[in-house]
């Protein structure tokens, strides 16, 4: 059932630590699954292919894990032309979400060094940074700046993005790998059907648009859930519809989907100054604003994650949702979805008129590993990744960019309704934190987001459950001086 | 000649036992600088009786077990008595049996994943057609989560009881069920009073195996609800899971596991010791 698709043959020979041993059993028993890899050889260069390109690397060999997206997919695909330019060789492996980290935990804290360039999900930059896994990208920039070309340009890098993705206590160590970004996805036909506009401004008091504020989302929501039989736009609907749809099974889909609410009510995860706010009034007021939405969702909403929220939206089910910016491609693919050229993007509301929009980073990260084989031949292919022609390329071909200039790019404007709402929600997004401990305190915000979402304790008690839990964890740690 | 086998035993069994048995009595986590495996004693053991959370999923584990291993244990023997009633078509019926176990556990998690969803699932319509269910489906709510894991354990491994008990009833010695035939027995009596009996010990063992499997039920837990909704469904495997695996507290987890070692071996214990009482009592 699990496989590896690659072993190096470093990984027999290189020294590894006493307890790496055992913890390597364990892993292995916990199943890492890695799946698909491309790989391109290097070795002779012809300097004219150098395209600006350092060819002082050539030989080297690179061993990549990147997170199994469509992003990771382009690049495979791409890394023929960086091997050309540069003569360095690089095998891209993907995985899955929770397989990646067991795997990359594993890599790094057995000092094994198969990977030299691992994309990881900022949620762990904290602990991998905190634990000296990673390089500082900072002087890799500074030591190779004569030997990336030109098509690099590290102030195009949105820096809202790169500083989620990698500044970890006053340090950079990484670049954005995936930009990620949470929206507001809506079904802007039936916004614009003129008898809908009026049966909801009669009813509401104020014309029908795309919701700036959490009041208008839920009256939009409630105003389009029908039953089959109801008519919409002037058809007669043979399936339910629901106002909203949202990701509420116990699963950090949950959890990042109430973020987005907190962050706007003034509640959250961790304060600026460090401290817990998890059971603070507006976290509390936005987890009830959340349950509170659920009348409107799908059935089974608290057993759905992401996948269900896309797919509901793709189906014509849904009409609107708070989901990530990457799902807006499946949105727009005639082959998957009734909803082709239907769809509307917008900000993340706010809880009043006038608040600043808040989105929520999703971003993974490019990152050097200590033990990596050459660190500045993976700082020029990560520097190759960042470089306008390869993000646009990922823009083209589906995937989400990291730079200003492939936002901002003409055609593809164009062409991807998304896009300038993908720029703006991803200049205004928020982190959610980032230190050692955010797994285990995600873990325990799944659990009693969750168990307030079923009813099983009403959102105040389930959040000073958490706050309770949370405060175990972190001990002496509290407040957080990074995060 | 046993050296080979008991020098691989040394190495896939007891190595991570005993070294799992250290870590449990250090701090160690590979993502927290702070946690490097200072010696803390008794620490993650006193944390683990104080744990609420461990306790709920060895609560969840306990009341999965025995439901499920009782409605197989309950079913698998009626389906097994059927089955040495039937002649023509045993062979054939016996060969359906088996393809609920054949399936990896993670295809059978899937498999009832979507048949429960609660838009599209055909086990929700049906469910919903029968008046068993609202429109939000099983999945929505503690009990129903719950209920569909024990079903989803009860259909991959009632025909593994079944089975066994069939095994059992055909290797009977026939001078008794004869004798008791003669008697005047009728077919209720034949089996309630002979039959059974005799293939008590052939149950016992499959329960046996069937506890022991369920206490580490896993991939089905983790496809079909995550744990979730709550608490309702994470069992011990998923809480250790998610303690070694998810928030890397290494240390921790080896304490889950030594401590669910102990109580699975202390089960297997009193169960192989009640068997072979039984077996000196015949």
């Amino acid at each position: 059932m699990f496989r590896f698709t690659r072993t190096s043959p470093s990984a027999m020979t290189s020294p590894r630590r006493r307890r790496a041993a055992g913890i390597a059993a364990g892993a292995t028993v916990a199943a890492l699954a890695l799946a698909g890899c491309g790989t391109s050889g290097g070795g002779d260069v012809d300097p004219a292919d150098a395209n600006g390109w350092s060819q002082e690397f050539a030989g080297v060999e690179l061993n990549v894990l990147a997170e199994a997206t469509l992003n990771s997919e382009i690049l495979a695909e791409l890394s023929p032309e960086f091997t050309k330019m540069t003569g360095i060789s690089v095998n891209i492996e993907t995985a899955p979400f929770a397989q990646l980290v067991q795997s990359v935990t594993l890599d790094f804290s057995t000092a094994q060094g198969d990977f030299d360039v691992v994309s990881i999900p900022y949620d762990y930059l904290g602990a991998y940074a905190g634990s000296d896994y990673l390089e500082e990208i900072t002087p890799l920039i500074a030591a190779n700046a004569d030997k990336v070309g030109e098509g690099f340009d590290q102030e195009d890098i949105i820096p809202g993005l790169w500083d989620t993705a990698a500044l970890w206590d006053g340090a950079y160590y990484g670049m954005p790998s995936n930009s990620a970004v949470t929206m507001m996805i809506y079904r802007a036909d039936v916004f614009e059907d003129e008898a809908e506009q009026e049966a909801f401004a009669a009813e509401y008091g104020y014309d029908l648009a795309p919701a700036t504020t959490w009041e208008q989302y839920r009256d939009i929501a409630e105003f389009f859930t029908r039953d089959a039989g109801e008519e919409l736009a002037g058809e007669t609907l043979t399936e339910p519809l629901y106002g909203v749809t949202i990701a509420g099974k116990r699963h950090e889909a949950a959890v990042f989907e109430w973020i987005n609410y907190a962050n706007s009510f003034g509640g959250g995860v961790v304060s600026p100054e460090g401290e817990l706010i998890v059971d603070s009034p507006g976290s509390v007021e936005s987890l009830e604003y959340m349950d509170a939405l659920g009348e409107f969702a799908p059935p089974g909403y608290t057993s759905a994650t992401w996948d269900e929220v896309t797919a509901q939206l793709q189906q014509g089910i849904a009409v609107q949702a708070i989901s990530w910016g990457d799902t807006a491609g499946a949105m727009e693919n005639p082959d998957q979805s009734a909803v082709v050229g239907k769809m509307g993007y917008g900000d993340v509301p706010v809880a009043a008129e006038g608040d600043e929009h808040h989105a929520l980073h999703g971003a993974w990260t490019y990152t050097i590993s200590k033990q990596a084989t050459d660190a500045d031949a993976a700082y020029l292919f990560v520097a190759w990744a960042l470089s306008a022609p390869v993000q646009k390329a990922i823009g083209e071909m589906g995937g989400v960019p990291a730079t200003r200039s492939a936002f901002e790019d003409p055609e593809l404007v164009a062409a991807l309704p998304s896009w300038p709402q993908q720029l703006s929600s991803l200049e205004n997004a928020l982190a959610r934190p980032r230190n050692a401990e955010w797994p285990q305190m995600l873990e325990q915000l799944a659990l009693q987001v969750s168990t307030a979402l079923v009813g099983e304790a009403t959102p105040e008690a389930a959040l000073t459950k958490a706050q309770d839990d949370i405060t175990g964890i972190l001990g002496d740690k509290l407040p957080l001086r990074a995060f | 000649m046993q050296a080979p086998s008991l020098l691989i035993l040394l190495v896939v069994l007891a190595f991570p036992l005993v070294y799992s048995l250290s870590l449990s009595f250090q701090s160690y986590s590979p993502v927290d600088p702070e946690a490097q495996g200072q010696w803390i004693g008794l620490d993650n053991y006193v944390r683990m009786l104080q744990d609420t959370q461990f306790g709920q999923a060895i609560l969840v584990t306990l009341a999965y077990v025995v439901l499920a291993v009782a409605l197989e244990t309950v079913l698998g023997t009626a389906i097994g008595v059927w089955l040495s009633r039937l002649m023509r078509t045993r062979r054939l019926v016996t060969s359906f049996l088996l393809l609920p176990m054949i399936a990896t556990p993670l295809v059978v998690g899937l498999m009832f994943s979507f048949g429960l969803n609660a838009q599209f699932g055909y086990m929700t319509e049906t469910l919903q057609w029968l008046g068993l269910v609202g429109e939000a489906g099983v999945l929505d709510s503690p009990a129903g989560a719950f209920a569909a894991l024990v079903a989803m354990d009860v259909w991959e491994w009632t025909p593994f009881i079944a089975l066994m008990v069939l095994a059992g009833l055909s290797a009977a010695p026939q001078a008794q069920i004869q004798a008791a035939q003669m008697d005047g027995c009728n077919t209720f009596q034949l089996y309630w009073h002979v039959m059974l009996p005799m293939i008590k010990p052939v149950i016992g063992v499959a329960i046996l195996f069937r506890a022991t499997e369920a206490i580490r039920q896993f991939d089905q837990v983790y496809i079909l609800t995550g744990g979730g909704p709550g608490s309702a469904t994470t069992v011990n495997d998923i809480f250790q899971y998610r303690v070694s695996f998810t928030a890397f507290d290494m240390s921790y987890g080896a304490a889950l596991g030594i401590a669910t070692f102990l109580v699975v071996s202390v089960l297997a214990w009193v169960l192989f010791r009640y068997l072979n009482r039984k077996g000196e009592q015949r």
